[in-house]
């Protein structure tokens, strides 16, 4: 892929967004864009215009190559982007009337939601790796399985 | 109550500014701050100001709100709530004049919202988007009518500036804000119906096969138990021990207890070596019969697990061989069965089998021990009660043949019913949109309707089936246990022919041969039913693949993509032949365009270039070696189809584009996606290229779909690529995109594309017109308008068609 992103500057509009310089043009609002947000969060962020996925002005094949701040401006925005607390421990779940109820411990805190038994809320990413989207569309993950207690396994289960 | 002492704190705490902020109107609470982590915010709108203020919470919060809980689903009231307010004090309070503000708004991000403002600034005018808040999904609603009121708000302040009042909440207002959040919902997009239809029965099942074909089928399924022979023998061994020991109890507790034992039966003891030693003989026995139950319990747990574990290896062997056969068959198959009833026999059919063979099978064998060595024994213990006792058993033998057949009917009667019922469930959930469309949702209720009776009935029908059995195999069990004890107490009171010990393991005996009868009751069920499924598996374990690689196939290392059909005739059934003679000449690089009317025959010939299907004569030849000796390997790898119905796998985008070629780069997959126009369109999923899609995953739309088979096709890198209406159900401007980027990749590459829209084929080298399965005209654009013929037609149609549209 053609190497674009060379002459991206990046900088926190007035507003506090993200903004971009490129070339001669100044774009006072992108938004950055992972494409490979579960399996490479850090690799191919897409830039585009705007707050409505706008144009595509240049993807960041690897955060890694960019500047201390530039980074820390991109991943600010990528972070406000993607809320998506893992779950770290489950307290508990219940289920009643199609919904199940779940207590957990994310790296964010600790949360309580709800999600519908029915519909495919618990999505695999991978074996071992779960999204669980609840009913008001906020999203968890749970990176690995397998780090769970197998009690927390086992309440898990109902899902698998 | 909640909502108001946050409203009453703030105001408090707002009333302390150095500056008069006005009124507080109206609050929201958010839950997340700008680096994406959770916290406690509160906006405020009051008279002049939009503002935030960071929430500090007196004790550590949960996150999450029990009342997004749907109402249906909640709990009593009167549970503590998990939000506990009460804060402390307000930090960070930023404010917006209203007055400054042009717009706020809602925007969702992929997995939560913000709100923001356009604010100009007041010297220069020059507006700017400002950051307010960000939420999660539990804050929506709240943030929504929070939203109307700013908006209103911001309205307000607008009219007055402009000398006209309006109340704030007014319900023009109300309308517009009403309007907008219509059209910020997304617009659902056009989902490609899929393919709905197949209804009738298209399928073939013998009512009544031989019973020699039954007996291949049960010998087959032997086969597939016997790859786990030690595990099967073993259990055939502890059935048999089983029985023996199920043979061996009665004798104790019965004719050795009481005759031997507690009668002082000396002879009987002496056998034994107990003479005289009654008491020693009475504890030895009762340890040899609590020692036959413990063996019996023993042998059942490891009759349980080895069975589990056969069992669900052989269900895994047969569903892995039927989903192989069912990849090596070719296209014709699949077109000629339905997708239903394929479904149920790699999932149900396996099932059933196996149940049978192992759950049924070994105790036939083992029933069968049973009730010959239990009569065998019965007959040397008493002749004239032992024949009492099996006296009523040549009837149930005779009833139970003459009424399987009955039975095997029955069943695959259900079996087609059950089918039918899923087809028109599956039909009208895929065709939903046309069953509305067309107001048709009685006629489908009441056909449905039809078919459930069906099912009813046939199940009805079975269930009444099956009572004759267990009725008359429970009348036999019951008269042939009241008949022993009649005709052995007679004997024992009036002839004193028999003992008491004798009587009792008899009784014993007549007991033990009820579990065995009442299995006979209902294994012919399962017999019948299990053999039905398997010999639909194996219908298809059977199917020859009519397409097969050549034995020493030639390998196409290095393909140069040159085509070559001669004296071609093709049909799908062979008396209608769809293609005549046709005998065509693409070289390689080449971009061949293939125009013709629907049916004409042009899907049907890049189906044959791809070996799809075979031609019935005549050759085709890929770098002048026929495609029949082409190793299937590299075939696939030289030639790449898109084609109308496009399929996406249960996956992810990212793999559903590299599935020619799993070890694709991240860089290529990307690429090969914008070439195909997709990028965009994946970038704006909120999962990006890791969407998962497919079965279970997020509906796409037919144009979505189309384009991910395009990308698809581009990655694999094929040599020849061929591309059967593409780009049909996309529109005009992305198919420009898609053209562009084809003629990019078409260069030393050779390129076979039907399109209806002859504008698609603008970039060909050479088209040609097949009708009624021939090739009737062959040029380039100039030379087939010039010539009069059908290509001057369509063309002619087509651009009339457009230039009517334009007007």
């Amino acid at each position: 892929m053609e190497d674009r992103d060379k002459t991206l500057t990046f900088f926190e509009s007035e507003g506090g967004f993200l903004g971009v310089k490129l070339g001669d043009n100044t774009y006072d609002r992108v938004r950055a864009v992972r494409l490979f947000p579960f399996t490479d969060p850090a690799k191919y962020i897409s830039i585009r215009v705007g707050n409505d996925m706008g144009e595509e002005l240049s993807v960041i094949e690897d955060l890694a190559a960019l500047s201390p701040e530039q980074r820390e401006l991109v991943e600010r925005d990528l972070d406000l982007n993607y809320f998506l607390p893992q779950i770290k421990e489950i307290i508990s779940i219940k289920d009643e009337y199609g919904y199940a109820y779940f207590h957990v411990v994310t790296d964010k805190g600790p949360v309580r939601f709800a999600i519908n038994m029915g519909g495919t809320n618990v999505t695999k990413l991978s074996e071992t790796r779960l999204l669980i989207t609840d009913i008001n569309e906020n999203r968890f993950e749970v990176r690995d399985v397998t780090k769970l207690t197998k009690k927390e396994q086992r309440k898990l289960d109902l899902f698998l | 109550m909640k909502k108001e002492l946050f409203m009453k704190e703030l105001e408090k705490k707002l009333s302390g500014l150095s500056e008069n902020v006005g009124r507080l109107v109206s609050s929201c609470r958010f839950d997340l701050s700008k680096d994406g982590n959770y916290m406690s915010g509160i906006a405020f709108l009051t008279e002049r100001y939009l503002g935030t203020a960071d929430v500090v919470e007196v004790e550590e919060i949960i996150h999450g709100n029990p009342e997004a809980i749907p109402p249906s689903a909640r709990k009593k009231p009167g549970k503590a709530p998990l939000v506990t307010p009460e804060p402390e004090r307000y930090e960070n309070i930023r404010l917006f004049e209203i007055e400054c503000i042009k717009e706020v708004r809602i925007e969702r991000l992929f997995a939560s919202s913000i709100l923001a403002a356009r604010c100009a600034d007041t010297d220069t005018g020059k507006e700017t988007d400002v950051y307010i808040a960000s939420f999660s999904g539990i804050y929506m609603a709240e943030m929504n009518s929070f939203l109307k009121e700013t908006e209103a708000a911001v309205k307000n302040i607008e009219s007055r500036a402009s000398q006209s009042t309006k109340i704030p909440g007014d319900s023009s207002d109300i309308q517009d804000s009403l309007k907008r959040d219509a059209s910020e919902k997304n617009d659902s997009e056009d989902r490609d119906n899929g393919r709905s239809g197949h209804d009738h029965d298209g399928e073939n099942e013998s009512g009544v096969p031989g019973l020699k074909r039954k007996r291949t089928i049960f010998a087959r399924v032997m086969r597939y138990l016997f790859r786990y022979k030690v595990s099967v023998i073993t259990l055939f061994v502890s059935y048999i021990l089983a029985a023996l020991v199920s043979l061996v109890w009665p004798y104790l507790s019965g004719t050795v207890l009481y005759d031997g034992v507690l009668a002082k039966n000396d002879e009987v003891l002496g056998e034994f070596g107990f003479a005289g030693e009654y008491f020693l003989a009475l504890i030895v026995l009762v340890i040899a019969i609590a020692g036959a139950r413990l063996l019996q319990l023993g042998i059942t747990i490891l009759q349980q697990v080895l069975m589990a574990r056969v069992t669900a290896k052989t269900v895994r062997d047969l569903k892995q061989d039927i989903f192989k056969s069912m990849g090596d068959l070719s296209l014709r198959f699949f077109t000629a069965k339905q997708t239903g009833s394929l479904m149920t026999r790699v999932r149900s059919d396996a099932d059933r089998v196996t149940d049978f063979f192992l759950d049924g099978f070994p105790f036939l064998f083992v029933h069968s021990f049973t009730i010959i060595s239990t009569f065998i024994v019965m007959f040397r213990l008493n002749k004239g009660l032992a024949l009492v006792s099996c006296v009523l058993l040549p009837v149930l033998v005779f009833l139970s043949v003459k009424l399987r057949p009955a039975l095997w009917t029955l069943y695959g009667k259900r079996h087609r019913a059950e089918r039918s019922v899923t087809t028109k469930v599956n039909d009208n959930l895929t065709g939903a949109r046309v069953v509305k469309a067309f107001g048709r949702e009685d006629e489908e209720s009441e056909s449905f309707a039809k078919k459930s009776r069906t099912l009813m009935t046939a199940e009805v029908d079975i269930v009444r089936y099956n009572n004759r059995f267990t009725i008359l195999y429970n009348l036999v069990a019951e008269i042939s246990n009241i008949w022993v004890w009649i005709v052995g107490v007679i004997l024992l009171i009036d002839f004193d022919s028999i003992n008491l010990g004798t009587l009792i393991t008899f009784i014993g005996y007549v007991g033990a041969l009820n579990g065995p009868l009442n299995f006979f009751s209902y294994i012919f069920r399962t017999w019948t039913d299990s053999i039905n499924s398997a010999q639909r598996m194996f219908e298809i374990i059977d199917a020859v693949p009519d397409i097969k690689e050549a034995e020493n196939p030639i390998r196409l290392t290095n393909p140069r993509g040159e085509v070559e059909l001669s004296g071609v005739t093709f049909g799908y059934e062979s008396f209608r032949p769809v293609l005549k003679d046709i005998t065509l000449h693409v070289h390689a690089g080449e971009n061949l365009g293939i125009v013709g009317r629907s049916g004409a025959g042009k899907s049907t010939l890049v189906n044959l270039i791809s070996r799809l299907y075979d031609t019935d004569e005549g050759t085709i030849k890929i770098d002048g070696h026929d495609v029949r000796d082409i190793a299937f390997s590299d075939l696939r790898r030289s030639v790449a189809m898109v084609s109308q119905d496009t399929y996406v796998f249960m996956g992810s985008v990212a793999d559903n584009i590299a599935y020619a070629d799993k070890t694709a780069s991240r860089a290529d997959i990307i690429r090969a996606a914008r070439l195909a126009g997709a990028h965009d369109f994946i970038t704006a999923m909120p999962d990006g290229y890791d969407t998962i899609i497919g079965a279970g995953g997020k509906d796409l739309s037919g144009g979505e779909r189309q384009r991910i088979s395009i990308a698809r096709a581009i990655l694999a890198d094929p040599k020849i690529l061929i591309l059967d209406e593409a780009t049909s159900s996309v529109d005009t401007k992305t198919e420009r995109i898609i053209q562009d980027s084809i003629s990019y990749l078409a260069k030393g590459r050779t390129t076979l594309s039907i399109a209806h829209r002859l504008s698609t084929l603008k970039g060909a080298d050479r088209l040609i017109v097949i009708d009624n399965g021939r090739i009737v005209e062959e040029g380039t654009h100039d030379e087939l308008y010039a010539m009069d013929g059908i290509y001057h037609m369509l063309s002619d149609l087509q651009t009339g068609f457009l230039s009517l549209e334009e007007i």
